[in-house]
């Protein structure tokens, strides 16, 4: 639990000197409780009693990693519980799920699909970044070789298995790949420690309820292991729910940095036979606190929606998400198609994407740097004008890369017209809709 | 030492408001804690689920959607077949050709479709859409609230250009419901709400829809818009912003091409009908999460799914 | 950050009228004056008996029940240094709308108060002075400390305590007026709520003067982290800084209409 400030004050010196900048110690420690003075401000306090607060003063959720190489991932470090806010750090990764009950078919079938989904969307690429290898003890399939199985898929391995015996000879053949160790309870953690701590791995807790998994992440810290993720999955929906955000809820505003840790959610144990309720709960859960989302499998129909809420959801509040600037040929658009320019505003240049594939008609879309701002603010900065379209022009050599010399620009800013002609010349401009929904009738019109 | 969470309970609670009558009458709102956290209260009312309808019937709807409306040709056809599809608590019609823009049909057409909609849906509760072109919604929603008299449907939408003519239809006139639309503008809702009771709309027959968009495009305007509004109504008691949150979804996350793309056009991607129920219900969800009281969609597997989410997370 | 709290300050028997009115227990006086703050913003009402000794028991029990019932449970501050009347007040104050405020405790002969609302579980308003007012800011932290100490032992919330640097008259005090300023700061920085009389800044200045004065003064308190005020919601220029300040600070959000409700 985090120091109240009279818990602080208790352990202060009483001596109101003032040296630390506040006016009292009750002042002082105030703003310690608060995370808003450094202890370490005061001279006076004893190491003991500072030892004492160190847990006051540390960040509320903690920071883990796992996986190797391109593989590496961070899970945690979160400080807010909404994306306006500030930032949210560690995007959700997701996992799909095979276990060593399923039967080798089904299972080679199940790791040849993961690397299927592979693709790049705002300049990210788009993965399943690990796989989750359940273990049932009735299982028919060798624990051990169906994780040497799903290592060779090359992503990074949550080993659901709370065998301590099992768990040990499944380390000894991918512990290299800090695979996370998702096996830790009340009646095994020390044992699983050991495991885990021996390996080098992050390792999972959970519980049949909050409160035994508050326990044995009390007890596991005692043991001074302090890098785990917490699996929040309850026997149902509604209480996985609840567990996940009520950890998030009391790392972060609470201040219980017992709780102050990434999250398993696993849909596959909760949605077995529902596809689309999983990729339902996965949307959720990336918004409401899952730090890995486990499902029965990931192809592209639930990740692309998936993918793309998570880059909405994980992006900077205060910055927009910008494209690439360069030519985006649309609907089999060639050299002789007619072109059109708009910002690098990410959402912009969805909408227009998209209404210029729906009108069916093959443009080049131009997209220059305009500061990742939309086409009235750009415009407003300076950073949509004829001269900086003469000078993307020039940069990415548009006249050399298409023959066409039709140009529509953005119905809002349709007053540029005289000056990009002057600029381009031997470019007709024209100026498009004041909105996106309106292109396709005015491209079916124009092409009419 | 048993872990005892802080009770995220407010005082504040989100106004109930009930569409529809008798016994299929729907209530959304009510709730006086942050979507489907029942851990820290009881959630007042399950969000509801609607499925839409255009007056084009089954003319612009994707292939997909033809083996679930088999038979069918007219939005009314529709209608009758999806008020017994799993877990439809509302019908959404939306006058698609009204736009002045696309097929601008007359307002004598639609209105006529519109009866039609409503003898077929019965007692399930409605919600009426209009074109989303302002102009044109203020004559046509004036209308449809005048026919759709005693039905205590939500008419979708007053917006800042036409909130006096279809707030007064539709909240004065014909005792239906208003729906507040704003573009992803947290002051704009907030200020709509204010002209509306300004105008004489009592406070409780007001539900908003605060904009759409689908997984993916501008999502976090709309996730940061509803999570905020959520906050101001609960933790500060702005009585303003107190109104539920109704979400349309079909028309954003059908138009994307994550939807829409032929197996032809993107062979890797795999079947496009699953695609677009997943779009469709990933987005539901995320507005659900977000603070949505009631989402609009449109097929039936992605509606059955959507309510089951509910059912697991009331 | 929470919306900042007015609290009104026009039900006092420092009024001729009111003090009429509470002696005779004429309701139509006091529901009149409690409406108009009311209608122009205020959240809390502050209900000032004075020392009513001889029958503060029951008149504040009166008051606490005519107004709550009168206007949907609206919030009070007991305003009197008669401790058995407040109590009384407490006895039949129906908290859904707010817990009542004890208006106040302060350092020296009136600290007891902070058990009475800690007992109780109400907010205080805390005094930062002793006998006298405080000499300099470290006099008014030191008897900041003594208060939430106080508090907190008895097993109150920080949150509760609200703070009151005691607002001095400028005509004759000008040269404190920042001390007060900077008194709230470092409140806020503690992250305590704070209250206090705003108004007897301008104590003695003209009619047409005051509001102005006000209207500068709490927007001053504001932006320092100034969280309530003892004020008169029928103020208007000074009810208008107040909404205004609040959409700066990010207490309330903005829209066109936002003097209007």
């Amino acid at each position: 639990m985090a120091l109240k400030g009279l818990d602080i004050f208790k352990l202060s010196p009483k001596k109101n000197c003032k040296e630390c900048g506040s006016p009292t110690c009750m002042a002082f420690s105030m703003k310690v409780a608060q995370g808003a003075a450094d202890i370490n401000a005061c001279p006076y306090f004893s190491e003991d009693a500072k030892a004492q607060l160190s847990e006051a003063t540390a960040p509320p959720m903690k920071t883990v990693k796992v996986g190797v190489g391109e593989n590496e991932y961070t899970l945690g470090g979160e400080t807010v519980l909404e994306r306006h806010e500030k930032t949210f750090v560690s995007k959700t990764r997701y996992a799909a799920a095979v276990c060593n009950c399923m039967d080798e078919a089904t299972i080679d079938a199940k790791l040849a699909k993961i690397p299927q989904v592979d693709y790049e969307r705002i300049g990210e690429r788009m993965i399943v970044e690990m796989v989750y290898v359940n273990y049932a003890a009735d299982g028919a399939t060798d624990y051990v070789e169906l994780v040497k199985k799903a290592a060779a898929v090359g992503r990074t391995l949550i080993l659901g298995c709370d065998d301590v015996e099992v768990a040990k000879a499944a380390l000894a053949v991918c512990k290299d790949a800090k695979p996370v160790l998702n096996g830790a309870n009340a009646a095994n953690y020390a044992e699983m420690n050991a495991v885990a701590t021996e390996a080098g791995v992050v390792l999972g807790v959970t519980g049949s309820n909050l409160s035994e998994i508050y326990d044995t992440v009390k007890a596991l810290e005692g043991l001074g292991n302090k890098n785990l993720v917490i699996d929040t999955t309850g026997a149902t929906i509604k209480e996985t729910f609840a567990n996940t955000v009520q950890v998030r809820k009391a790392a972060i505003k609470d201040n219980d940095r017992t709780f102050g840790y990434p999250s398993i959610v696993n849909l596959a144990k909760l949605a077995k036979d529902d596809q689309h309720l999983q990729a339902a709960l996965a949307s959720i859960f990336t918004i409401k606190y899952g730090s890995i989302v486990v499902m029965s499998e990931l192809t592209y129909s639930e990740a692309l929606p998936l993918y793309g809420l998570r880059q909405n959801i994980f992006t900077d509040p205060q910055k927009p998400m910008r494209v690439e600037p360069g030519i985006y040929p649309i609907n089999g658009a060639d050299e002789n198609s007619i072109c059109l320019t708009t910002v690098d505003f990410a959402l912009t240049y969805f909408l227009v994407s998209g209404e210029l594939e729906r009108s069916g008609v093959p443009v080049n879309l131009i997209i220059s740097d305009a500061g990742g701002l939309s086409v009235l603010t750009a415009w407003a900065a300076g950073k949509l004008s004829s001269s900086t379209i003469e000078k993307f022009w020039k940069e990415a050599d548009i006249e050399g890369k298409i023959k066409n010399r039709k140009l529509i620009i953005p119905g809002k800013v349709a007053v540029l017209k005289g000056e990009i002609e002057a600029k381009l010349p031997g470019w007709e401009i024209i100026i498009a809709p004041a909105e996106a929904v309106q292109l396709v009738k005015f491209l079916k019109d124009m092409n009419a | 030492m048993p872990f005892t969470a802080k009770s995220g309970k407010f005082n504040a609670s989100i106004k109930p408001v009930t569409i529809g009558s008798g016994d299929k009458a729907a209530t959304i709102g009510g709730e006086n804690v942050l979507p489907f956290y029942s851990f820290d209260a009881e959630i007042a009312n399950a969000p509801k689920v609607g499925i839409e309808v255009t007056d084009f019937g089954m003319e612009h709807e994707p292939e997909c959607l033809k083996k679930y409306y088999d038979g069918c040709t007219t939005a009314a056809d529709m209608v009758k077949k999806a008020v017994a599809f799993e877990g439809v608590d509302f019908i959404s019609f939306r006058m698609e050709g009204g736009d002045p823009n696309g097929a601008n049909k007359s307002t004598e057409d639609l209105m006529a479709t519109l009866g039609e909609v409503i003898e077929a849906a019965g007692d399930m509760p409605l919600v009426i859409c209009g074109s989303k072109n302002a102009e044109r919604d203020a004559e046509l929603l004036q209308k449809a609230a005048e026919l759709a008299q005693g039905k205590n449907a939500i008419i979708l939408a007053a917006r800042e250009e036409n909130y006096k003519t279809v707030g007064a239809a539709a909240g004065l006139a014909y005792n239906q419901i208003v729906g507040a639309e704003s573009s992803v503008d947290i002051n704009l809702a907030k200020q709509l709400n204010v002209l509306l009771t300004q105008l004489g709309v009592n406070a409780s027959n007001v539900v908003m829809n605060v904009g759409s968009a689908a997984a993916g495009y501008g999502y976090e305007y709309v996730a940061s818009t509803m999570q905020r509004i959520k906050a101001a109504a609960l933790s500060q008691n702005d009585a303003q912003l107190q109104m539920p949150i109704i979400t349309p979804v079909a028309s954003e996350a059908w138009a994307t091409k994550e939807a829409s793309a032929s197996e032809e056009d993107v062979p890797g991607w795999g079947d496009v009908e699953s695609r677009g129920i997943d779009m469709e219900v990933e987005t539901a969800a995320a507005d659900l999460a977000c603070g949505s009281n009631a989402v609009i969609l449109k097929h039936p597997v992605s509606v059955a799914t959507v309510s089951k989410l509910i059912k697991e997370l009331v | 950050m929470a919306k900042f709290v007015t609290i009104g300050e026009r039900l006092s028997t420092t009024a001729p009228a009111v003090n009429k009115a509470f002696t005779e227990r004429d309701p139509e006086p006091i529901l009149k004056r409690a409406k108009q703050q009311l209608d122009a913003g205020a959240v809390y009402l502050d209900v000032n008996i004075g020392p009513a000794e001889s029958d503060g028991e029951d008149l504040m029990k009166w008051a606490v029940q005519l107004l709550q019932s009168e206007f949907d449970n609206v919030p009070l501050a007991l305003d009197t240094s008669n401790k058995k009347a407040i109590e009384a007040g407490i006895s039949v104050y129906n908290r859904s709308k707010g817990k009542p405020i004890v208006n106040s405790a302060d350092a020296a002969g009136r600290i007891e108060n902070i058990d009475l609302a800690a007992a109780n579980d109400a907010i205080v308003i805390a005094l930062c002075n002793g006998e006298g007012i405080a000499k300099d800011n470290d006099e008014r932290m030191a008897f900041c400390q003594l208060l939430l100490e106080r508090g907190l032992e008895h097993g109150m919330e920080a949150e509760d305590l609200w703070f009151d640097p005691l607002f001095l008259v400028v005509k004759g005090m000008q040269d404190k007026q920042m001390q007060i300023l900077e008194c709230i700061k470092m409140f806020s920085d503690m992250g305590l709520n704070s209250t206090g009389g705003l108004s007897n800044n301008s104590n003695g200045m003209p009619k047409h003067i005051r509001p102005i004065m006000d209207s500068a003064l709490v927007a001053m308190c504001m932006m320092q982290g100034l969280t309530s005020a003892i004020v008169n919601p029928n103020d208007l220029r000074l009810m208008e800084t107040i909404k205004s300040c609040d959409i700066f600070k990010n207490n309330t959000l903005y829209a066109d209409s936002y003097l209007e409700i």
